[in-house]
């Protein structure tokens, strides 16, 4: 007969999990230089990223939430992405809640941050196999984290008798109301934007301001010097050729139809008053629009609903009420700190 | 400008040499850049003065992207005679091409489509539509260009025996009857089809064939847009040429856009040089593969993305920036044509909004 764990055994297994990420923060620099190299972020960006967005001082109420959110497996395979590299520590700890048997297997090109964590946290429970496949596993649960095709992949590889939960992309909005403040709107949305130089699923991409098109503009203006500011203090990592493809393009285009505001490692583009939605691209791009009212602004991200996990206001009661169900609904400046309290994503990863 | 645009339509009809290429296009530059403030920005913003323009190689390419979100025009909405949309998809947003002379795009469609699909033709033949009639999608200007079509090279019928699909329904039966007419009297017939109703042509015809009769010729274009399954280009035209019991040589691509005024055809209709995939263009228009990146010129026999210049977009935009890929032939042979660029590869869980709009 299974040996049944109670919840707080399992909150204690996480707990050990955020310890060990605290310890390997704590030897950052030894393992920044090979992150900077995986990720492509700046130095200071790695360094962002491990001080500010790792979730180090979960409270018990949100471990607990995470381990209900957990559920229970005989075992879990963890599939981890690139990148977002501090992600390691949810995806292991939501594993850990749910299990005791867990296999990690890093991203192959961005395995530091995954490997030292498992290292650190000396748990036997968890080992890390960096060739796993995925057809090998038998049963248990496969986590996997990472854009949308490779969890496709792995659903069309794995064993019938394996349940697969995918997190997959998605990206975030910002709501910034009538009544925002929009310097401190800007701030707030400039520091989301600059970690992981956008490329989280939780990262926002576009910007609805409530109110005329002026206000928009303003609005605008303020997120160009706060990311013009801040991304002194925190650069953009290099911009792949094919980005800055990707880039150019969005550029030329927002500046034909309206405007385009470009800084050093960043650029914003207005959009005329009533167009639908564009490509933008990640790194730093931010499509600002103005929108009249709420159902203007949910018009609008109706395109972008199912893959819409995060959406940051001043105005938290009606960003709740733009945001699908699933959506993270936080303050501008808190979309890419999430409570330790279930996945990022919290769509029917099913 | 459009007398000088007409000028280009003419000399091809008449063999003649074509007027100065880069002089027209420059000044449509200027042109353009004085009425439409859009590109006068994207030229202040790319740093070139349109005043200076002396090759159009140098004017700055309008993504097609800015016809989804604003209008590319040079003239007041007030004058509008028309305006063509992007078919679009179920999410993303759709693109719209403003004229208020549709002649000057009609002489050339007409022009260069007779060059590729009819020039061989002395008299009116069958020519049928799969597709929706200009009353059922008056924005289309794929209807537009297939209703000049059906005037130009067309023998008078009435438009429910020409325009064969509504509702995304094929008229079998209004085809066969036009077969059987054109058989008895042994006329070629002309055939315009979007992809996605040829497949589901095939589909429904299955093992069988419906025998066209002898010369007659496709003109296919047009992607799938979720409208039937997704075919090969290579496996299509088999299909097709077994169904229709032709050579596949007589089944040619064009290649177009909304935001486009003038088309590209393949040559293999009448060029027996010439192989599929490789598209002739006008001398009113040039293809031009670019790096993505710098956006300048790729060495010939590279492949870039396609940037178009286009002596017919009088009003709009002359050059524009698509997402497609081509490559040049050598000796002006036109050029091959690959796809839509796969757009940047997905890097960390961030997603690729083009993903959501569907690419439309």
């Amino acid at each position: 007969m299974p040996m049944v764990r109670s919840v707080e055994s399992r909150v204690d297994d996480v707990r050990a999990v955020v310890r060990a990420a605290r310890a390997v923060v704590d030897r950052r620099d030894a393992l920044a230089p090979a992150i900077v190299e995986s990720t492509g972020l700046s130095s200071a960006g790695v360094e962002l990223a491990m001080t500010r967005h790792l979730e180090l001082d979960p409270t018990d109420d949100e471990l607990r939430r995470l381990v209900a959110h957990a559920g229970d497996a005989s075992s879990v395979a963890v599939i981890l992405s690139a990148n977002v590299f501090v992600g390691a520590l949810r995806a292991i700890a939501i594993a850990r809640a749910a299990s005791t048997r867990i296999v990690v297997r890093p991203s192959r090109r961005d395995p530091t941050f995954a490997r030292a964590l498992v290292e650190a946290v000396g748990d036997p429970a968890i080992v890390l196999d960096e060739a796993l496949d995925v057809a090998a596993v038998e049963a248990g649960e496969l986590h996997v984290y990472g854009h949308d095709s490779t969890i496709a992949d792995v659903r069309a590889r794995a064993r019938p008798s394996v349940r697969v939960l995918g997190h997959g992309s998605g990206m975030g909005v910002a709501w910034i109301s009538a009544r925002a403040d929009l310097a401190s709107a800007a701030r707030g949305l400039a520091e989301d934007v600059i970690v992981f130089d956008q490329r989280g699923c939780l990262s926002p991409r576009v910007a609805l301001v409530e109110g005329p098109a002026e206000r928009a503009d303003v609005f605008a203006e303020a997120l160009h010097a706060e990311l013009e500011r801040q991304g002194v203090l925190v650069p953009r990592g290099p911009l792949p050729a094919d980005e800055r493809a990707a880039s150019d393009r969005y550029i030329a285009t927002m500046t034909y139809a309206c405007r385009a505001l470009v800084g050093s490692d960043h650029a914003i583009g207005i959009a005329p008053p009533g167009a639908p939605m564009v490509s933008c691209p990640a790194y730093r791009h931010v499509h600002v629009t103005s929108c009249a009212t709420e159902d203007d602004a949910r018009a609008l991200v109706a395109p972008l609903a199912r893959a819409l996990v995060a959406l940051g206001s001043d105005d938290e009661a009606a960003a709740r009420r733009l945001a699908p169900a699933w959506a993270r609904v936080s303050a501008l400046g808190h979309m890419q700190r999430p409570p330790l309290d279930g996945p990022v994503d919290l769509r029917d990863p099913t | 400008m459009h007398a000088r645009a007409r000028a280009f339509v003419d000399a091809f009809e008449r063999g003649d040499a074509a007027p100065d290429f880069d002089a027209l296009a420059c000044d449509l530059a200027r042109y353009q850049a004085e009425h439409a403030p859009g590109f006068a920005r994207l030229c202040s913003a790319r740093g070139i003065d349109p005043s200076a323009l002396a090759r159009a190689d140098h004017i700055p390419a309008v993504p097609t992207d800015a016809f989804k979100l604003t209008r590319v025009a040079t003239f007041d909405e007030s004058e509008t005679a028309v305006t063509f949309r992007t078919s679009g998809t179920t999410v993303g947003a759709r693109g719209s091409h403003a004229m208020r002379d549709t002649s000057t795009y009609a002489a050339a469609a007409t022009a260069f489509g007779r060059r590729w699909l009819a020039r061989d033709l002395t008299r009116p033949i069958p020519v049928v539509v799969l597709g929706p009639s200009p009353e059922a999608v008056g924005d289309s200007s794929l209807g537009h260009m297939c209703a000049g079509f059906v005037r130009a090279f067309g023998e008078s019928a009435r438009p429910e025996e020409t325009w064969l699909l509504a509702d995304d329904i094929l008229d079998l039966s209004a085809f066969d009857a036009r077969v059987a007419t054109a058989l008895a009297k042994a006329q070629p017939m002309l055939v315009l089809a979007t992809s996605f109703a040829l497949v589901h042509l095939i589909d429904a015809v299955g093992d069988a064939t419906f025998v066209l009769p002898p010369g007659s010729r496709v003109m296919q274009t047009g992607g799938f847009k979720g409208k039937s399954r997704e075919v090969p280009a290579e496996r299509l035209r088999a299909e097709l040429a077994r169904v229709f019991a032709i050579d596949e040589r007589a089944i040619v691509a064009e290649y177009g856009m909304t935001e486009l005024s003038s088309q590209f055809y393949e040559r293999t209709l009448f060029d027996p040089a010439s192989t599929h995939g490789v598209y002739a263009e006008p001398p009113w228009a040039r293809v031009v593969p670019v790096d993505p990146d710098s956006l300048a010129p790729v060495p010939e026999g590279e492949e870039g993305i396609a940037k178009i210049v286009d002596l017919m977009n009088v009003d709009s935009a002359v050059a524009i920036l698509t997402q497609d890929r081509v490559r040049r032939l050598p000796g002006g042979e036109g050029f091959e044509l690959f796809g839509r660029a796969p757009g940047a590869p997905p890097r960390g869980c961030s997603i690729a909004i083009d993903e959501l709009l569907g690419r439309g």
